[in-house]
């Protein structure tokens, strides 16, 4: 078969030959499973723009490198997803470092709005012709020029920290603002949100997030891969294992480590126990925030008993220290797979039969069905993926479309819903979960035997990998590149929740401001995972 | 809702089944011990009655988690731990709140809005430092941008390390706490 359909990659890279003269398609990647196209910054906007919109590549990530004691320059980075091709398209642009300025990619693609924003305060690259130039990490009080990704840039120096809450004012007759957070009134994550109101309807919602950056990217820099290992899942809590999981491919991919089955396999079942977690907590986090609040608890047990199976089975509740580069830590015997189905199944009927009480109940459905609204045209636009994309029918999973752990040898399907309210989420979330535990059994039955993980042996130095995964928030992406010395140089990483957040601020306008956390709630994003 | 309420009558409640049973036939290390929050719970509600009148309003403040911490301190809410029926609780508003939980390293963006909590609750107040992060840093130690734990800022009265630290660990740690002479001294001064 040589449809162009069915092969986005090559026809994307026969259109970039023919109109795009001065692009240079990189042969020398080996990875069969990424392309690399080098551009000129300043056709960088355009060639992305044509990748996305007429050559259905699905955006990935945007970040930027520091090679400026090297080559005298700064390295752009643009992936894309080819699916439904197993494949990723990069396109690379280099900046001068004496004048690190290129045309915003954003300009013409809105997806890549919050990375180009991130690139500026993180390496001084400025996007030109930005729609939304405000600083994204960077908080009031940096002093100017203050951009710690540069390699030049020395933490040690002392450095006037005085954040000020500033945001921008919204003014006329009947409008009022309405500031939240950082500190919430709850056990959640810090983020200010600023809704403009008239009345009680939202007219805009600003969502201002950094609070709880750690600056883990740069503190890796130097690091050895086991340490990488342990950051990397302590990026976020909730997602730790994602995290993990996501830094081992791309430890692997860059060293040419394949992972033995069974290690594959442990994987897949820590990974769809991370997302069962998460999903319940999303639907006891709907449960309560309309006052439902049997159900809410009734989900909370059942994620309690998740965590617990976690710590049972894999020594952890919020199973760190599972997955490492290479494979797994932790094996499951025949009498840990057999229990772990049969409390699952408790779980399943537990779940469905709260599911089913919550959707039975008519003040629930008044609060949930067409609330936050999210059109499938805004999750295009703004790249956004997982869960609540799919809830507004986005027909992409990165566990079909790229494969990675066990995924490719298992049944499941990719559960969608159109509607893209809260209830949609709701639904969602419900079938995802059943659609998890389906996986789980799927393995259960058929573990395969041999050893946990691969030895990883002397890293190869001057080499990069990146690699995705599906975390319980959506395409969850990290790059990593090692020094000569193979120490870490470079680390990237991009959530679900970086590409959902400014997705969630455009599905709130038009709702009124108590039903704001019940949205919020329902696509339940990660703050930790954007701040890093 | 009938048919939820319904399901535990047949089922049997929850109420003194803290842990998940696990099989006996599973590695020892990896059992969790059952019934500590129940002996350790009610312990710290005697506490809690003497020092307290009865009830201790905690009030949580991330300052650069990871949200593992946060999911602990969620989880002492379920119907598992349930830590309310202790005279626990968490409340809104730091104008409410007999002590602050603090979870994370002290990002610097979050410093202020630390000392503006702080001074928002009223005294005497427990200051206490949840997980690794909040107590030295943890794995965060030595970004530029945390200051490296609480202790770095303001001192803190009681530290409860974990990486979360175990929602049981986080009760028996309060219940150690209140113990302390220093703390009592301090809660009745």
């Amino acid at each position: 078969m040589t449809s162009p359909g069915l092969f986005p990659l090559d026809v994307a890279l026969r259109g970039i030959r023919e109109r795009f003269a001065d692009a240079v398609i990189d042969s020398d990647r080996t990875s069969l499973r990424e392309r690399t196209v080098v551009v000129p910054a300043t056709r960088l906007a355009e060639v992305a723009q044509a990748v996305a919109q007429e050559w259905s590549g699905t955006f990935v990530t945007l970040f930027g490198l520091d090679e400026c004691a090297e080559h005298g320059r700064y390295r752009v980075h643009v992936s894309f997803s080819m699916a439904p091709e197993d494949a990723v398209l990069t396109l690379i642009a280099a900046v001068p470092a004496d004048a690190p300025r290129y045309p915003a990619v954003s300009a013409r693609l809105p997806a890549a709005a919050w990375c180009e924003r991130e690139l500026h305060d993180m390496l001084g690259v400025t996007a030109e012709g930005h729609p939304d130039p405000r600083p994204l990490v960077a908080h009031d009080g940096w002093p100017a020029g203050t951009h710690p990704l540069r390699k030049s840039f020395r933490a040690s120096e002392p450095w006037d920290w005085s954040p000020r809450f500033r945001s921008p004012r919204v003014e006329g007759e009947g409008v009022f603002e309405i500031p939240v957070g950082p500190i919430h009134a709850g056990i959640i994550e810090p983020g200010h949100f600023r809704f403009s109101s008239v009345g009680e309807s939202v007219l805009q919602l600003d969502v201002k997030l950094g609070w709880t950056w750690r600056g883990l990217e740069k503190l890796a820099e130097g690091q050895s891969i086991q340490r990488g290992t342990e950051l990397a899942e302590r990026i976020c809590g909730s997602c730790a294992f994602a995290h993990a999981l996501a830094w081992s491919k791309a430890v692997e991919e860059l060293a040419g480590i394949p992972v033995p089955p069974r290690g594959r396999a442990v994987r897949t079942v820590a990974a769809e126990l991370e997302r069962i977690a998460n999903h319940l907590s999303d639907l006891a986090g709907i449960a309560n925030d309309v006052a439902y609040v049997v159900g809410g608890a009734e989900f909370m047990r059942w994620k309690e008993v998740v965590h617990q199976l976690a710590d049972a089975l894999f020594g952890h509740r919020w199973l760190r220290g599972v997955c490492v580069p290479g494979g797994v830590r932790v094996d499951l015997d025949d009498t840990q797979q057999q229990w772990l189905r049969s409390v699952l199944s408790e779980v399943r009927t537990g779940v469905g039969l709260t599911s089913r009480a919550v959707l039975a109940n008519e003040a629930v459905l008044d609060r949930l069905t067409n609330t936050g609204v999210l059109p499938l045209q805004v999750v295009r636009d703004l790249g956004a993926t997982g869960a609540a994309a799919r809830a507004s029918g986005l027909d992409f999973d990165v566990r079909r479309d790229h494969p990675y752990a066990f995924y490719k040898e298992l049944d499941f399907q990719v559960v969608r819903r159109t509607a893209g309210d809260v209830k949609a989420r709701f639904e969602l979330k419900t079938d995802e979960i059943f659609e998890s535990m389906n996986l789980i059994d799927q393995l259960v039955n058929r573990m395969p035997g041999g050893p946990l993980a691969q030895h990883l042996g002397a890293m190869p130095g001057d080499r990069w990998g990146f690699a995705m995964v599906e975390s319980a928030r959506g395409l969850l992406s990290h790059w990593l590149r090692l020094g000569p010395d193979g120490l870490i140089a470079d680390w990237r990483v991009r959530s679900g929740s970086h590409a959902l957040w400014p997705a969630l601020a455009q599905s709130v306008p038009g709702n009124i401001v108590p039903d704001f956390p019940l949205i919020n709630k329902s696509f339940n994003l990660c703050y930790a995972c954007c701040d890093k | 809702m009938f048919e939820i309420l319904r399901h535990p009558l047949r089922a049997g409640s929850l109420a003194g089944h803290t842990a998940l049973g696990v099989p006996v036939a599973l590695p020892a290390p990896l059992r969790e011990r059952a019934g500590d929050i129940e002996v350790l719970g009610h312990a710290l509600r005697e506490e809690v009655r003497r020092l307290f009148a009865g009830s201790m309003k905690l009030r949580h403040l991330d300052l650069g988690s990871c949200n593992g911490c946060e999911g602990e301190l969620n989880a002492l809410l379920n119907p598992f731990y349930d830590v309310q029926r202790f005279g626990i609780d968490l409340v809104a508003s730091p104008r409410h709140a007999d002590g602050l939980l603090v979870t994370g390293p002290v990002s610097r963006h979050l410093e202020e809005a630390l000392r503006l909590t702080e001074q928002a609750t009223p005294r005497p107040r427990l200051l206490i430092a949840v997980g690794d992060c909040a107590c030295d840093g943890g794995f965060c130690a030595g970004s530029f941008a945390v200051a490296g734990g609480l202790a770095a800022i303001m001192p803190v009265d009681v530290r409860i390390p974990g990486c979360p630290p175990h929602p049981v660990a986080i009760v028996e740690a309060l219940l150690a706490a209140l113990g302390q002479a220093h703390v009592r001294a301090m809660l009745k001064g």
